[in-house]
């Protein structure tokens, strides 16, 4: 008994030590278990791998270990120093040797290396431009702006509103031209225009099945119309048989995405694109895809997609754009690119995913700002409309993203 | 030596306690910091939580604002300091609303000009009409831009708030929503806006728990306006009363204006429920209501938010008794402040302010204090609205404001009940548990 005493009496205090050993590597353990069991849960976790920081202008590696995507580099930007009449650019339109920027400020042109602004003082509904496109049957330029639609052609800036014509609304989000017809999608509805009839459209929650009014986005591709209805999903309209059918997020909750893949992704939509008989559907939740069977989700923790918050999208044959806020991506189906300012310079970094690999590649120039809101593309070169400036890149000669 | 055994024992017996204490709730202790659910969800009201988690829950974490602006620097000559109103002020069923609602904002634009404005400068409110046209709402905030206002405050109707709130975002204004309780307003993730007023979410469980889990009801009707307001206000309690395992027993609507109710009711007699819920405005509600009990429907009836309306004590007289409501706040609290703005309110305007002029004060009063702690910048003033810390558990008039990461409202809310011809107010009783409600009912 007293021997055994003695032992405890010895033993106690190396006894505390271990006890507290264990302890301590007890809480350790325990954090990481924490942090691991959030990951599963949030589906957040995804090792980023940075096995290369070549610069693609000035000698790369990424033509050894890619063979897929076109990368883009070379970033020009253009900013109110350079001719723009404002910063803060919405929406760019590449139109044969002239880019078409919408800004805050007005029409901004850019022609034989001159920027060229046009203003509500020269014809403009609305100096703020929120969208453009071309008329491929009559080189007419379509204008979507904040004050109405207007249309330029041979010269003279002509404008439709609420009160002149059959526009839903004067906030104009979207506008685009097929073949004869101009569509647009507004604050209050989405509309189309017969230029050869003159007869608009309008169609709301009240015609067409939408639960709400008001519309984002339009765009056309395989004798349809697809309209981003804005807490409605997506409206087709097929031209043919003039029949409506739409597409919702089939959980129903705008709080949560249930199953992966088993729809859009969200009911608040705010472009839709069409390409290579693909469908792509932009929210602030994610990016879906759409293949007339079949539905694919992508979202940040789960893809190569920088961010969920998608402001605007455009399918390029087989390659979808994606102008978020923290960047453009741009996606082929298997393998996503992604153009990055560098925070701590001004160079820029390029992202390739393929699956659960990832790549960060750092590049001389940049992107103007990762507020992207607008990008089109034509032939090797890209344009971005951001949130200060627009950027034009190239692509960068013989060189593909793959891992 | 029995000392010494007592001591070794006393060690012994403490490091054992000491180390159960340390070892075994740590992971309890990480465990604590288990995520509230969205909006207050209970447990047994998450969507689909009885039979399958979410692949991904969107409004866990908070979207930030990453574009440009922040860099601007204010301007020099100002005169004014320009805050956007948007409101229904003329031609719609909810003027009366409205007004209510730019007096309270007026009251809160008066009261930081008498304390010297904007460092001298003066604010000014720019009052903007939201009905009209299609989409009247986005034309008159692309206005609100041009006048160069640095926030604005909207609005009431659902509908007209989206609309606002897209071209707030595009436009880059900061928005504050002190009138639109419809819950996917704030599930939009535009990161430009703030409410706050409790939306109907926090009204539709409120009611659930208050209708089934203590009045006991099982078989409920519900009649309600054919417009957003009771389309989207429904849908929570709809949602939640279907989880509680009490899908409604009949959802019939009215529209806007109408006067004869007789066809709703008889459908609604037919369907033999305990209990009717009325989601609409007050005056039609107070008809339906006199309408009720002249057919001979005896049954408790309860409703929405904008049944707790002088308006429709007025129509419905003693019909209206028993009558049970939320509200976003209590007017009748003791508080000073409160208190004091009742009186001057009735004072300025010779009447008493409603919910929609006190949170339009409260609203207006985030929006210059912004103003004041950010300058004029819309960046920095959304960046300070938004960023859970200037502006979380603010003390307005209404309330303590609790900001969740989709900048909805879910502070407290209040409940009605119609005693001898006024509202009798009483603090919403706690959410009643699947297990608290098996332990009550099992003997």
């Amino acid at each position: 008994m007293k021997n055994n005493n003695r032992f405890f009496q010895k033993n106690i205090k190396v006894l505390s030590l271990i006890l507290l050993s264990v302890f301590l590597s007890g809480f350790s353990i325990s954090k990481q278990d924490k942090s691991f069991q959030n990951d599963l849960e949030d589906n957040q976790a995804k090792p980023v791998e940075i096995s290369s920081r070549v610069s693609p202008e000035t000698g790369s590696d990424i033509k050894d270990e890619a063979q897929q995507m076109p990368v883009y580099g070379n970033w020009e930007t253009f900013t109110v120093k350079d001719g723009l009449p404002a910063d803060k650019a919405y929406c760019v339109r590449i139109d044969g040797d002239r880019v078409l920027v919408g800004t805050s400020a007005g029409l901004a042109v850019y022609e034989n290396e001159t920027w060229k602004t046009y203003t509500a003082e020269d014809g403009l509904a609305h100096n703020g431009v929120l969208s453009i496109d071309v008329s491929e049957l009559t080189g007419d330029v379509w204008l979507g702006t904040l004050g109405g639609l207007t249309r330029w052609s041979a010269g003279r800036f002509e404008t439709f509103t609420q009160f002149n014509s059959g526009l839903a609304n004067d906030v104009i989000y979207t506008v685009i031209c097929d073949g004869k017809d101009v569509w647009v999608a507004t604050g209050g509805g989405a509309g189309s225009y017969d230029t050869y009839t003159r007869e608009w459209g309008i169609y709301t929650e009240r015609n067409a099945p939408m639960h709400e009014p008001w519309t984002y986005g339009v765009c056309a591709g395989g004798g349809k119309i697809f309209i981003a209805a804005w807490g409605g999903g997506v409206i087709e309209y097929t031209k043919e048989t003039k029949q409506f059918r739409d597409y919702v997020d089939p959980d129903g909750e705008m709080e949560i995405d249930l199953f992966p893949d088993d729809g859009v992704i969200h009911d608040i939509t705010t472009g839709v694109t069409f390409a290579d008989d693909i469908l792509w559907v932009a929210t602030y939740f994610g990016l879906s895809r759409y293949d007339g069977t079949r539905w694919k989700g992508y979202l940040d923790h789960d893809s190569g997609l920088v961010s969920n918050f998608i402001n605007f999208l455009k399918a390029d044959g087989p390659v979808v754009w994606l102008c978020t806020d923290l960047g453009l991506s741009s996606f082929n189906g298997e393998t996503w690119v992604t153009y990055r300012k560098n925070e701590n310079n001004k160079k820029g970094k390029i992202i390739i995913t393929e699956g659960e690999n990832t790549k960060e590649i750092s590049s001389t120039t940049s992107i103007s700002h990762e507020f992207v809101i607008g990008v089109d593309t034509q032939d090797d070169v890209v344009w971005i409309a951001t949130s200060k400036g627009v950027s034009r890149g190239e692509i960068l000669k013989d060189l593909t993203a793959g891992l | 030596m029995k000392n010494q055994d007592q001591k070794i024992k006393l060690r012994v017996l403490v490091l054992t306690i000491l180390t159960m204490f340390f070892l075994f709730p740590v992971s309890d202790l990480n465990g604590q910091d288990k995520k509230l659910n969205y909006g207050n969800t209970t447990d047994e009201l998450v969507p689909y939580g009885r039979f399958q988690k979410a692949y991904k829950n969107f409004f866990d974490d908070v979207q930030p604002f990453t574009g440009a602006g922040r860099e601007k620097v204010p301007p020099t000559d100002l005169t004014e300091v320009r805050i956007g109103f948007l409101g229904p002020l003329e031609g719609s069923i909810l003027t009366p609303l409205g007004i209510q609602m730019l007096q309270g904002a007026s009251f809160a634009i008066e009261e930081a000009n008498n304390k010297g404005g904007y460092n001298g400068i003066p604010f000014k409110l720019m009052p903007h009409n939201d009905v009209g046209l299609w989409g009247a709402a986005a034309n008159e905030v692309v206005k609100m831009n041009d006048e160069k206002v640095w926030a604005f405050l909207g609005s009431i109707d659902d509908i007209n708030t989206h609309v606002a709130l897209r071209v707030a975002l595009k436009l880059e204004i900061p928005m504050v929503n002190s009138g639109d309780p419809d819950p996917t307003l704030t599930e939009t993730r535009i990161p430009w806006m703030i409410r706050n007023i409790a939306d109907d979410r926090q009204s539709s469980y409120a009611l659930v728990n208050h209708i089934y889990r203590e009045k006991k009801h099982s078989r409920i009707a519900v009649l309600r306006a054919n417009n957003r307001y009771g389309r989207v206000g429904i849908m929570e309690f709809r949602d939640a009363a279907l989880r509680y395992g009490f899908p409604l027993v009949l959802e019939i609507r009215y529209n806007d204006g109408e006067i004869d109710f007789a066809t709703q009711i008889e459908r609604m007699i037919k369907s033999s429920p305990d209990a009717v819920v009325l989601w609409g405005n007050a005056k039609e509600t107070a008809l339906i209501i006199n309408q009720m009990r002249q057919m001979g429907m005896e049954q408790p009836v309860y409703g929405s938010d904008r049944l707790m309306s002088k308006e429709l004590l007025e129509i419905a007289g003693e019909n209206a008794e028993g009558l049970v409501t939320t509200c976003q706040y209590n007017p009748t609290l003791d508080e000073p402040n409160l208190v004091a703005f009742n009186k001057n309110y009735n004072e300025r305007y010779g009447m008493e302010p409603d919910v929609f002029a006190a949170h339009a004060y409260d609203g207006m009063n985030l929006i210059i204090e912004a103003i004041h702690k950010a300058g004029l910048n819309r960046a920095l003033i959304r960046d300070l609205l938004t960023d859970h810390k200037t502006f979380q558990g603010y003390q307005g008039i209404t309330g303590e404001l609790i900001l969740d990461p989709s900048w909805n409202d879910i502070g407290s809310i209040w409940m009605t009940e119609v005693r001898d011809g006024k509202f009798d107010f009483f603090p919403t009783p706690p959410l009643i548990s699947d297990e608290q409600e098996n332990k009550k009912s099992t003997p």
